[in-house]
């Protein structure tokens, strides 16, 4: 009885078994997408309409811009600054669910008809009660607005052909998809290019990644998992657990509060780019694809708290007429009109294309549509 | 013929760079009290353990029961009892629930139904002198009492063969005395015993073999009887010693007080001749080796020991 | 072998003194609650503990959250670690092993004993939780009904069922601490260190968990997918996790066990 040579031997079986293990896991993972030559800007139209396109699954997140916690707007800094894990069932644009994955519960959202229903475990169980909101016109992101095929319609809305082209395809969630690379082509952009993966079977967008100057995404979203089929009504409409009240709220969050009360009216331009028709109110939002800013009146109260978590920002710039962060490819400027109301401005834009926007508003605060006169530069549109 | 209960070929055993045992041929038959006697440190545990599978040889091979190990431990052991450098028990638990324990644990399982378990406990505890143990934990017990704890441990699936390593560590004289018999009872029964000691005395009260290990090697290995064989000297007492050893002259090849140690062919002669003599003889003997002196003779270079021994 | 095993666990008074230790914190939590009344805020906490003021049904949920984490594989990995080390220690290991017992049958048995050492834990803990959760805590049928976390109502069967199927989960998660335990207790003399080394593994793997840049080790780390029994109370279940835990978990046997049987049955019994 060799005792040695018979210890090797089984030490040899142990660690073969685990090598064959991981061979077969790295085999599987880098398993070779198969590609179409379908050209960039049909598969951006086909990504456009893919919306109607009924599916389910489980969406990883991961942002990485450090946000300042201002109060009303902390459940956007959670939803760019950190993992989110969301599962998702897609019936079509009016009948979805969203439910973002938390270790101890859960936040979903209903959307039927025009009504969105926000159910949270546990303020949801403690207190009995769910909300649910009319669709508002401008609202702060939400986590629906992660889901790859959310973003990637939102990036390429408005896009031009030239903006557009074919990058190699990937295995995502264990199908194949075919890639698509957007440079934006507005100077004011910041946004340098965003990457989109979508399913080649059915167009549906499985991965986003929105990159700034740096080597790494600043936000990237992708399905863990996917299925083609079209969920049950049943597991997307909300049906409220025993004792508990769904009650409407008339407000959802900060923006669509000014868009609907404060009494300013934005400009119609700003910072040479023209505002949308996605504007509403005193709310203005500019450009187009992923190179908007969003322009909103905010007074003291609104106003003071951000400016101060604002000039906490590392890199932070603050003067008497307005306060300037930049986290990334995010902007985000608050003006000072004297008596602490200001408006604030933020999108995916340069800096100076920001404070071009906030020196052309902070006049404007208390007058209406002549706003300072503005004048173009670049070829935009 | 008997037939072999444990050879061993050249067994070997290597930690690291200590050779513990080197190229031992063992040789134990069926029926033998095999004395295995070695200084501390000498090999003798190691080698126990490789004949039990719990140290797997360097080199060499062995059969225990006529079947090779630790191949075969399956088939082997259970007809085996031991003990193995101190007894080992569950601290916490009673002696009793220590051998129901063990006697549950193998291959085989329990043998018989709980009453026939029981009886069987019984019986070995009895036997080891146990006979009376209460509910105490095992941490309460004295060493001689673990060490028939452990023993009886090692009786109870009635083995064929008994290794036992120290087997009278921590029992007072009394206790050793009990324990000898005890083995000797199993032997005339047909147990072959091989005992592990490195007290001369025990072995050469009990055993029929003997093996010596030195170092690590087997320096001897036969009979008792024939180790203690005669020396060809005559051991002679007298009332004078003083003519006698001048009767004899050159053939008085020792004297120590009274004994003389005699070369002589033939004993009646030299009994014939001293007589004559007029000296009164008191003892005539063959002169036989004691064991100690055959192990010290073989135990090669041992020369300090030599002087604590004598 | 394997009953002989549980026999001694079973027997053995240090089984039940560590579970009721084990089982002293979430009583001791729930008195606390009952008295003060003050639940974690929402989104703080472990799971179900914001929930349970409501409902004291889910409190053996919440005390499964509050042992796994750490309790629970401490206890585990101490077991396991006694597993060999300690026979040797006693001096009992070589006469197991020359009655004869097989060197794999016995690392076997052992698993098995601690696998249901955990059981039997996690019992226990979830039993008194219910126990004291329903007779401290609030009464589910004065408030809101029993809710998944995606606010679906759960009948009182489901509720059984869902929290028996975590129990199941919770005691598999400690089968990989287990395995790595008892492969430490073949490959060192005292249990102490076997559980030490066992415990370090459990510690690098929540580090490692916390840390970005270790993002690519993260869904092989032992502690991964620990409490992804919570994933039971949503609706529909979300089973992602919980298989890749199970499977996980699962690895970590097959390598470690045979890790242990590799150095054990190889190995040179010399105490």
């Amino acid at each position: 009885m060799g005792g040695v040579r018979s210890a090797g031997r089984r030490w040899l079986a142990v660690t073969l078994g685990l090598a064959v293990f991981v061979a077969v896991a790295v085999v599987v993972r880098s398993w070779p997408a198969a590609d179409d030559d379908v050209d960039a800007a049909t598969l951006a139209d086909r990504v456009q309409d893919s919306v109607d396109r009924p599916w389910s699954g489980y969406v990883v997140s991961q942002g990485t811009l450090a946000l300042p916690d201002a109060d009303r707007f902390s459940s956007v800094g959670d939803l760019l600054g950190e993992q989110t894990r969301l599962r998702a069932w897609w019936r079509g644009p009016d009948a979805w669910r969203v439910d973002e994955l938390r270790p101890a519960g859960e936040v979903g959202l209903r959307h039927e008809g025009a009504l969105t229903t926000e159910w949270s475990y546990e303020t949801g169980i403690a207190e009995g009660t769910a909300e649910r909101y009319r669709d508002p016109d401008v609202r702060l992101p939400r986590t629906v607005d992660l889901l790859p095929p959310e973003l990637a319609r939102h990036v390429l809305a408005g896009v031009r052909d030239d903006e557009v082209s074919r990058i190699g395809a990937r295995r995502l969630a264990g199908r194949d998809a075919l890639g698509l690379r957007l440079v934006p082509s507005l100077p004011q952009a910041s946004v340098r290019r965003v990457d989109v993966w979508a399913d080649a079977e059915t167009s549906v967008p499985l991965s986003v990644e929105v990159y700034g100057d740096g080597d790494d995404p600043v936000l990237s979203t992708a399905f863990a998992e996917f299925d083609d089929t079209e969920p049950a009504a049943s597991t997307v409409a909300f049906d409220p657990p025993r004792g508990v009240v769904v009650e409407d709220e008339d407000v959802l969050d900060i923006v669509d509060a000014v868009s609907r009360f404060a009494e300013a009216v934005p400009p119609r331009r700003l910072a040479g780019l023209p505002r949308t028709r996605d504007s509403a109110g005193a709310v203005g939002v500019y450009g187009r694809g992923v190179t908007r800013v969003m322009a909103l009146p905010l007074d003291e109260r609104g106003a003071g708290p951000l400016r101060e978590q604002l000039a906490l920002t590392p890199g932070a710039s603050v003067t008497p007429e307005r306060t300037v962060a930049v986290l990334g490819p995010l902007g985000v400027l608050v003006t000072d009109d004297g008596d602490g109301d200001g408006w604030l401005v933020t999108g995916l834009v340069t800096p100076e294309t920001l404070v071009r926007a906030g020196r052309s508003l902070t006049p404007s605060w208390a007058f209406t549509t002549t706003a300072a006169p503005m004048t173009t530069t670049g070829g935009t549109p | 013929m008997t037939e072999p209960v444990i050879r061993t070929a050249g067994l070997t055993k290597r930690f690291g760079r200590v050779t513990a045992v080197d190229g031992v041929d063992l040789d134990v038959r069926e029926g033998d009290v095999y004395g295995f006697l070695g200084a501390n440190g000498s090999g003798k545990t190691t080698t126990v353990r490789m004949l039990l599978g719990l140290v797997l040889a360097t080199r060499g091979e062995a059969e225990v029961l006529g079947r090779p190990m630790p191949r075969h431990r399956q088939e082997v052991l259970p007809q085996v009892g031991a003990l193995v450098e101190g007894p080992g028990a569950y601290e916490s638990m009673s002696g009793r629930a220590n051998l129901r324990l063990f006697d549950a644990m193998g291959s085989a399982g329990p043998a018989g139904g709980r009453r026939t378990r029981e009886r069987r406990i019984g019986e070995v505890l009895e036997r080891v002198g146990l006979g009376g143990i209460d509910r105490r934990p095992v941490k309460a017990y004295s060493l001689g009492m673990r060490q028939r704890l452990g023993l009886a441990s090692a009786l109870l699936r009635s083995p064929r063969l008994l290794v036992l390593d120290e087997p009278t560590n921590g029992l007072d004289p009394q206790g050793i005395h009990e324990i000898r018999e005890l083995l000797l009872e199993l032997n005339r029964g047909g147990v072959t015993v091989f005992l592990s000691s490195h007290l001369l005395a025990e072995i050469e009260q009990m055993c029929t073999r003997v093996g010596v290990l030195d170092r690590g090697r087997l320096v001897l290995q036969d009979d008792l009887a024939a180790l203690q064989g005669p020396t060809g000297r005559t051991e002679v007492v007298t009332d004078d010693p003083g003519r006698a050893a001048s009767l004899l002259g050159d053939a008085v090849e020792g004297r120590d007080g009274d004994r003389l140690l005699v070369r002589a062919d033939d004993t009646g002669t030299l009994n014939r001749r001293l007589v004559e003599a007029g000296c009164r003889v008191t003892l005539l003997a063959p002169e036989r080796r004691t064991l100690e002196q055959v192990v010290l003779a073989a135990s090669a270079g041992a020369g300090d020991r030599r002087e604590r021994a004598s | 072998m394997i009953r002989v095993e549980l026999r001694k666990l079973l027997c053995s008074r240090r089984t039940w003194v560590t579970i009721a230790l084990i089982d002293a914190l979430p009583v001791l939590v729930a008195v606390l609650l009952a008295v003060t009344g003050v639940g974690p805020r929402p989104g703080t906490g472990p799971a179900f503990l914001s929930a349970v003021l409501t409902d004291g049904t889910l409190y053996p949920l919440a005390a499964l959250a509050m042992v796994v984490p750490l309790f629970l594989p401490v206890a585990v990995a101490v077991t396991a670690g006694e597993a060999v080390a300690g026979e040797g220690q006693a001096g009992t290991l070589r006469y197991v092993l020359i009655r004869p017992v097989g060197r794999t049958r016995l690392l076997v048995a052992k698993l098995v004993a601690v696998v249901v050492f955990a059981l039997l834990a996690v019992v226990v803990v979830a039993a008194t939780a219910y126990v004291v959760g329903v007779l401290l805590l609030g009464q589910q049928d004065v408030t809101t009904g029993t809710a998944t976390f995606s606010g679906t109502s759960l009948t009182t069967p489901e509720l059984v069922l869902r929290t028996l199927m975590s129990l199941a989960y919770a005691m598999l998660c400690m089968l990989g601490v287990a395995a790595i335990a008892l492969f430490c207790s073949t490959l060192v003399d005292t249990p102490l260190a076997a559980a030490l080394g066992a415990i370090a593994v459990l510690i690098a793997s929540t580090l490692l968990l916390t840390l970005d840049a270790a993002s690519a080790l993260h869904p092989w780390l032992i502690t991964r997918y620990w409490l992804a029994f919570t994933d039971l109370f949503r609706d529909p279940i979300f089973w992602r996790d919980i298989l890749r835990g199970i499977g996980l978990q699962l690895l970590y046997v097959a390598v470690f066990l045979g890790a242990a049987w590799a150095n054990f049955t190889t190995k040179d019994v010399t105490r």
